[in-house]
């Protein structure tokens, strides 16, 4: 072996094994692509941006309700929770088209509950007054209205037909004027804080693998809780 | 750490799971706490936000949680969800399985009302034929009681009758307000104990498993605790045939890992409990398990009036105070409606009253709720579910739930005993409010589907007999000494009680004789 050659071996042999190691190396650390990492930027003191309830901006179209249906609902809704005081009414509250959205979301049963009682409302001002429900005047509304009404309690409303809806009906009415924003609002404008909140729970680590793409990347590993930072509550037995 | 195998397992970390790792690691046991879901942190999974700022305005989110009439968008996303996890039954018989699985479990959500069973419970059989005794008395586990309600600060008085045990109470001396002397007077002729109302109040405004025993559990640092472990099966050992572990599955990864221990405590709540035995076939050859379901009646009440509390003049001498009227039928008369009987909840109340209590709308309504507001006292009722063979769940081939375990059928339905302790109820309440000079405004005989009080109790009783029953009166199998089920599985029978002191008690006594047993080498 020439001198050179032995030097060069001996060279190769002694760069070899950092070589390897560097291939070992599964992710080495990237090039930064910019002065700051893109991930960090965010922190406690980021200002928020203000964003607003899309409802009452946008504009909102039926889309479970007949135009039949709706042009009763509409009457039923300001029939039964005109504007009282300074509090909006279930029309100035949206209610109508609200509970289009949740009924329409609804199972079926919930929908034949509404479907079939608009359309019996409808039918019987028709029978009795020649006109639609729609546009009946309060007193001839009254009367279709008053004989279904009964008291009841959480989780019973009257089974019998028509009461069941009338009932039904008449308490969503009011919990989704009451929950709007427009009744909240006005609570505010009153210097009351708003009424109808409460401790909204977010899914608490949803569970992802049903969630289409990410359901086959998911690392295994079995999710460890953090220390928490107060200390634990010791008390006197 | 694949080699490890723990002193016990603890599946499930609600009251009955908490207090078993409290008394055992205490004794120096090395635990090894598994639960099906996450840990829940207020500070980062919930916040205060108006109802006009969700999706639904507060409704429940519509076709979700059809059976947990507890549900609403608020709090949706704590309960179990029931396409996740869902059970069968027959549709002419619904059952409301209501289930948390957020580290904690349900004790991070009751109402606590806190009472202990009386003899009349235990010894119900002797009492009036029907049923079983439990293998053990009031006496037996008078002292748990009286440890678990120091811990969880159980506030009361003194003034129960037999039906109704004293226990260790913060005292409470408040005076009855007018309304609760009207009705008292007024009951008078149904010879019914009206008595203050007994509450945990536990520590900072939580009365939970997680604030009140796991802190203690790992204070010891000798227990291990992990999350989102969806236990699918308990593990066998193929020597001695005894449980030795259990496989479970990683809940958001689908991984499914194993844990190895020497004695097995299920703590999972009732159902799950018994889930899990039947889908690892353990522990029946009695073939009773999953059968005596029970519960109480919840939804039958009245909801009236005091119309001197009206347009305005309602105060906290006259409307303010609850109280709890303990059963009072079949006590020292024997009743021809029903077997057992119920308790009555009664709160008065100087708030507003629900709208639905008025046939009116509109203006009229409003005028209404004007006038009524702070006049309203309230009486529910919960009566005793009996026991019953045919009520039953088992497991049910056809279906699986997210991590492919199978699910259960639940077959279970009220009978006359319960409809006419309803009616029953109803009717005395009434009357007992005319009497009181109160005007009654809804009032409801018709109780909730099964399982809606979240009281359900049984389907792996407890007895001295082997062939009658799955526990003995240690809480421990008949055929596998190192098998434990502390929740309310072992109930021999519902009584009108809430049911969670029983569980605890029964948790810390079943614990304590376990880590006896283990220290002299029995187990």
């Amino acid at each position: 072996m020439l001198r050179r050659e032995f030097v060069r071996a001996v060279v190769s042999v002694g760069l070899l094994p950092k070589a390897l190691l560097a291939q070992q190396t599964a992710n080495p650390e990237p090039p930064p692509p910019a002065p700051v990492p893109w991930s960090l930027g965010l922190n406690p003191k980021t200002p928020l941006p203000v964003t607003e309830t899309a409802e009452g901006i946008a504009e909102i179209e039926a889309n479970f309700f007949t135009p039949a249906q709706l042009a009763t609902f509409t009457r039923l809704c300001d029939f039964l929770l005109p504007p009282l005081g300074d509090k909006p009414g279930a029309l100035q509250a949206g209610t109508p088209l609200f509970l289009d959205f949740l009924i329409g979301s609804s199972p079926e049963a919930r929908k034949q509950v509404y479907s079939g009682g608009l359309n019996w409302l409808d039918a019987e001002a028709k029978t009795r007054y020649k006109l639609p429900f729609a546009q009946l005047n309060a007193t001839q509304a009254d009367a279709l209205i008053k004989p279904w009404l009964r008291t009841w309690m959480t989780d019973h409303p009257p089974t019998e037909l028509h009461a069941d809806f009338i009932n039904i009906a008449h308490e969503d009415i009011r919990t989704a004027t009451m929950n709007s924003k427009a009744w909240d609002d006005v609570s505010a404008a009153a210097g009351q804080d708003w009424v109808t909140g409460g401790l909204y729970w977010s899914p608490v680590e949803p569970d992802m693998a049903g969630l289409g793409a990410t359901s086959t990347h998911l690392p295994p590993h079995v999710m460890a809780v953090p220390k928490a930072a107060h200390t634990m509550p010791s008390y006197p037995r | 750490m694949t080699d490890t195998t723990f002193d016990v397992l603890i599946i499930g970390s609600g009251h009955s799971g908490g207090m078993a790792a409290k008394i055992l690691t205490e004794k120096g046991i090395r635990c090894l706490m598994l639960n099906a879901g996450p840990v829940a942190d207020v500070a980062r999974d919930a916040q205060r936000k108006p109802a006009y700022d969700l999706p639904y305005r507060g409704f429940k989110p519509p076709g979700r949680l059809e059976h947990v009439f507890q549900a609403n968008e608020f709090n949706a996303n704590v309960w179990v969800d029931e396409e996740e996890v869902p059970y069968t039954f027959d549709p002419a018989n619904p059952y409301n399985w209501v289930r948390v699985r957020l580290f904690g479990g349900r004790s991070l959500f009751w109402s606590r009302q806190s009472f202990r069973l009386s003899d009349y419970e235990f010894k119900g059989k002797s009492h009036d034929g029907f049923g079983e005794d439990w293998p053990i008395s009031l006496a037996d586990l008078s002292p748990y009681y009286s440890r678990v309600e120091e811990i969880f600060q159980v506030a009361g008085a003194q003034d129960g009758p037999p039906q109704m045990p004293n226990g260790n109470f913060i005292p409470v001396d408040d005076t009855w307000s007018g309304s609760m002397q009207r009705f008292i007077k007024a009951s008078q002729a149904y010879n019914m104990p009206v008595c203050k109302q007994r509450r945990a109040q536990g520590r900072d405004g939580l009365a939970s498993s997680v604030n009140l025993l796991l802190p203690d559990a790992e204070r010891t640092g000798k227990l291990t605790s992990i999350a989102n472990a969806v236990v699918r099966q308990i593990t066998v050992d193929k020597n001695t045939g005894q449980p030795n572990g259990c496989y479970f599955v990683d809940r958001l990864s689908r991984r499914e890992m194993h844990v190895k221990a020497r004695v097995i405590v299920l703590a999972t709540g009732t159902l799950e409990s018994t889930r899990l035995l039947l889908t690892s076939n353990l522990g029946n050859s009695s073939g009773v398990m999953g059968h005596y379901l029970m519960d109480q009646i919840y939804g039958p009440g009245v909801t009236c009036s005091v119309p001197e509390a009206r347009n305005g003049n309602a105060t906290q001498q006259l409307m303010s105070g609850s109280a709890i009227v303990p059963r009072f039928r079949n006590i020292t008369t024997k009743y021809d409606k029903f077997l057992r009987g119920y308790a009555l909840n009664l709160t008065s109340h100087m708030g507003g009253v629900d709208p639905r209590n008025f046939a009116a709308y509109g203006a009229e309504l409003q005028q209404k709720l004007h006038e009524y507001n702070g006049s309203a006292f309230y009486i529910t009722v919960m009566g005793e579910v009996l026991g019953r063979y045919e009520n039953h769940v088992r497991i049910d081939k056809e279906k699986v739930d997210a991590w492919g375990i199978p699910v259960l059928r639940i077959e279970t339905k009220y009978t006359d005993n319960e409809f006419n302790m309803a009616k029953d109820a109803v009717e005395v309440s009434c009357s007992v409010a005319d009497a009181a000079g109160f005007e009654v405004l809804s009032k409801n005989i018709v109780p909730n589907p099964p399982g809606y009080s979240i009281h359900e109790v049984g389907t792996c009783r407890m007895g001295d007999d082997p062939k009658k029953s799955v526990l003995n009166k240690w809480c421990q199998s008949h055929e596998h000494k190192n098998l434990f089920v502390v929740d309310g599985a072992s109930f021999v029978s519902a009584g009108w009680q809430n049911p969670t002191m029983t569980i605890l008690a029964l948790s810390m006594r079943a614990s304590e004789y376990l880590a006896g047993e283990m220290n002299t080498r029995n187990i």
